[in-house]
């Protein structure tokens, strides 16, 4: 190995190492209340002051068979939705929740500009023809988030050393949000964990049956 | 007249529907059964059965042909239109047997409104939450929504109040409802002539009971005013989750039992409670058991009878995939204190019925049913025997086409 080559390689282990020590990852282990892996719960990690939210997107949320696809969706303060109702009937979207209220009539084939959402707080959305039909849009001003994975397991790499909030929530949710709140500190390289056990069981989830399971199919 | 009111509302709705953005959602179906019946001469044909098809009028029957539309005016407001021809020999050209304007404004901080105006059913039934105030679990309706079919309907209006804490993060919701209605007089006839039956049958709002000129109900026609007086209702409903329904509802009709009309035509003073539970399972399971308790009276000539009336059934149900099997048990009486006992009932009945869903289209039930019962007006009005017990075997066909039902 030539002189030049030995110092590149030195270098760039050094910057690497760097690297590694300034960010590390942040896992979340959720579990229920009976140990069994807690799916699907939205998870939040929001840092000290001074750390940015993370950017708006623009994203669509559908009507298919009377549903809301996906029925939760997170999205960073400041995103817009669209609703563009793929069902053959029609639907009148709205929410009462103090983060965002809107109505929005769909009919099948016509298009509505996208909804915006500038306020951080949990969107329930519902629909005034079809009662049964629910969903969920939670706007967040943290840097990160996701929904844990069928083991209960969410994670994310390269977070930078500091201090970080982990907040869990989910629609079936007894626990109060505050009482699963974690803190977790990123100090080097090393992965920090943090683990959410519930106290109190999920409420059951919604029965599958469509209206149209009721009558005739 | 009195129609012009709701005609003037009509069209000002009308002229306010902003452009053709609301598309009208309909839907056509025709159910034809193929009956067996050891039934004795129904109230369709002017006996004091208890089943809908008796052993004269078995073999291909029609079961029902429907039509239904709802054209919205605008967002908030709807036109909902049911009518539905039931196979009578005299039925009338417009057999309809809900009209209704509805007023469904966005909810606002979880308190949602509903409004009613024209002719629709009241709040009682657990059993009838399909299209056209059908049952998804059996074909023939329990005794006690059977008669709500036969006789009773609001013409008026309803207003509804509903607090949605599932939609705040709570795990119930609760209702109240209040409904002022005329033109039902006459209900209360049909229950204490010949007491409670089994049947899909809905009597359409210019149509009668048991046929026109039926010996047992000689007069008929149910959706009249005739004292002037309006009639209430006021009903509750809590909600678990969507596992758990209770409604109850408290109905008047205040009819004065001393008027009646010049070609005679009585106004029966009926007045009853409901209160019902349901629950529905994950696993499919569903359970009803619904209760009511009432009293009909009249008073022609100053000689007053009274028909205390009760009814009530437990339901049990299974679905799978596009399988329903349902069972019921219901339980009837009138006791009367008219004369000869005119119009005293007791009886029980056994529903056992398989639905398959095959398709948004095609709908395979089959039905059995059986029941048992004593009515003293067999005697008095038919020289019938008042003892029976009848069997009915339904085999159903249905098919439907709407806007909501593509290929």
């Amino acid at each position: 190995m030539s002189r030049t080559g030995a110092w590149i390689a030195r270098t760039l282990l050094v910057f690497l190492g760097a690297t590694r020590a300034l960010a590390g990852t942040l896992s979340v282990q959720a579990s229920l209340a009976d140990h069994a892996p807690f799916a699907g719960a939205v998870v939040t990690v929001r840092g000290e002051a001074g750390h940015a939210p993370a950017a708006p997107i623009s994203t669509i949320l559908d009507q298919i068979n009377l549903t809301f696809v996906p029925d939760i969706i997170v999205v960073p303060v400041g995103s817009t939705v669209e609703f563009p109702n793929s069902d053959s009937v029609s639907h009148q979207i709205y929410s009462f929740s103090p983060a965002k209220r809107f109505q929005l009539p769909l009919y099948h084939g016509k298009p509505y500009p996208p909804v915006h959402f500038d306020q951080a707080g949990v969107v329930t959305l519902g629909c005034n023809i079809h009662d049964r039909m629910v969903g969920y849009i939670v706007v967040t001003d943290a840097a990160y988030f996701g929904r844990t994975d069928a083991g209960g397991n969410w994670s994310v790499t390269n977070v930078p050393r500091g201090t970080y909030h982990v907040s869990l929530w989910h629609p079936l949710l007894r626990d109060s949000v505050a009482s699963l709140e974690r803190e977790v500190s990123i100090t080097g390289d090393e992965s920090a964990t943090s683990t959410v056990q519930l106290a109190q069981p999920l409420r059951p989830a919604p029965l599958q049956a469509t209206a149209r399971s009721k009558d005739a199919y | 007249m009195k129609a012009l009111p709701a005609c003037i509302a009509l069209s000002t709705l009308c002229a306010a529907v902003p452009g053709s953005a609301w598309s009208t959602d309909w839907e056509l179906s025709a159910d034809m059964r193929l009956v067996d019946s050891d039934g004795q001469r129904s109230l369709f044909d002017g006996g004091l059965g208890t089943l809908r098809y008796d052993s004269e009028h078995d073999g291909v029957q029609v079961g029902r042909l429907r039509a239904a539309l709802t054209q919205p005016l605008g967002d908030v407001w709807a036109l909902k239109l049911d009518a539905s021809y039931f196979g009578q020999d005299d039925a009338h050209p417009v057999s309809v047997t809900e009209a209704f304007l509805e007023y469904r404004p966005y909810p606002l901080d979880g308190w949602r409104t509903r409004v009613r105006i024209g002719a629709f059913y009241p709040p009682v039934s657990l059993e009838d939450t399909a299209a056209g105030w059908s049952s998804p679990y059996t074909l023939s309706n329990s005794a006690l929504n059977s008669w709500i079919g036969e006789e009773i309907r609001t013409i008026g209006i309803e207003g509804k109040l509903e607090w949605l804490g599932t939609r705040l993060g709570h795990d119930f919701d609760f209702g109240a409802t209040a409904g002022v209605f005329g033109w039902n007089d006459p209900a209360g006839v049909v229950v204490a002539t010949g007491g409670f039956s089994l049947n899909d049958f809905q009597t359409p709002l210019f149509g009668y009971v048991g046929g026109r000129g039926s010996q047992v109900f000689p007069e008929n026609e149910l959706f009249h005013e005739i004292d002037g007086h309006a009639g209430y209702y006021v009903g509750a409903e809590a909600r678990y989750l969507d596992r758990v329904t209770l409604l109850a509802l408290h109905y008047d009709n205040r009819a004065d039992p001393s008027a009646e009309t010049s070609n005679g035509i009585y106004a029966w003073d009926t007045h009853f409670n409901s209160a019902g539970l349901r629950v529905d399972t994950a696993g499919g399971w569903t359970a009803i058991i619904q209760w009511m308790a009432g009293t009909t009276s009249v008073e022609p000539d100053g000689e007053y009878a009274a028909w205390p009336f009760y009814a009530r059934f437990a339901l049990i149900s299974r679905q799978w995939g596009r399988n329903t099997l349902s069972a019921r048990y219901d339980i009837f009486g009138v006791d009367s204190s008219a004369e000869y006992n005119f119009g005293d009932e007791d009886g029980h009945a056994w529903t056992v019925a398989y639905i398959f869903n095959q398709s948004a289209h095609w709908r395979f039930a089959l039905e059995w049913l059986h029941v048992t019962s004593e009515v003293a007006s067999r005697a008095v009005l038919l020289n019938e025997p008042t003892f029976a017990r009848e069997n009915q075997t339904q085999l159903s066909v249905r098919y439907t086409i709407g806007s909501d039902r593509p290929y």
